[in-house]
């Protein structure tokens, strides 16, 4: 039984892989529903939620917006051409996967 | 639902009176400098990866603006048409676009 164990962990390792690899077609419904949104609703889905910091300004609306745009405004925060304290540290811990997903998410959430 | 009238008339009120200021030169600056790209009803990108404007919050597109302005948020186009822009300009853009019609919403989870 004791000899099992390595393939067992392998096999549980690889499920997140597994999971991953599956989830290429962020167009999916199953995507769009899976996309990590619980650390966007605190800040982009209070109507007239102000960031404080380093500036005051209420953050944008992202509901209705342009898939594309919000893909492409989370790459940035990832990559560094574009700065936020906030938004650079969430977008990190993103994958190109789950970024389309939330940008489906949120494109589809306008008026 | 009276006081919900009232506070919408006076909030209605107070957005007209911060785009009098100069409405008419956010409008004829964004008719001559960003439709081209966002569109004329600036809901309508030419590029699937620009940004919707209408409807937008209004000191968002400043910090935007003046990010862009700065170097905070770098973009070779948006760079090259924010840095001749003043203050001023700025914010008669930016409360001309966040008073226009549009998609954006922030009410829905």
């Amino acid at each position: 039984m004791k000899s099992n164990r390595p393939i067992l962990a392998a096999v549980v390792a690889a499920l997140p892989l597994l999971a991953l690899a599956q989830d290429k077609k962020p167009d999916g419904a199953a995507a769009v529903a899976d996309a990590p949104v619980s650390m966007c609703i605190g800040c982009h889905s209070i109507p007239g939620y102000q960031a404080s910091f380093p500036q005051v300004y209420r953050v944008p609306k992202i509901g209705g917006q342009s898939q594309q745009y919000i893909e492409a405004a989370l790459k940035e925060y990832r990559d560094g051409s574009r700065s936020h304290p906030t938004m650079t540290g969430i977008a990190k811990g993103l994958s190109d996967q789950q970024i389309a997903a939330v940008a489906a998410y949120y494109a589809g959430r306008g008026k | 639902m009276k006081i919900r009238l009232l506070m919408a008339a006076v909030m209605g009120a107070a957005t007209l009176s911060a785009q009098a200021a100069d409405a008419a030169k956010g409008e004829k600056l964004a008719q001559a400098q960003c439709v081209a790209c966002h569109g004329k009803d600036f809901v309508t990108p030419v590029d699937p990866t620009y940004p919707k404007l209408a409807g937008q919050y209004a000191d968002y597109l400043e910090k935007a603006l003046r990010d862009y302005q700065s170097g905070g948020r770098k973009n070779p186009i948006m760079g090259g048409i924010a840095k001749p822009l003043s203050r001023a300009d700025i914010r008669d853009l930016a409360d001309y676009l966040a008073g226009l019609p549009g998609p954006l919403d922030n009410t829905k989870r």
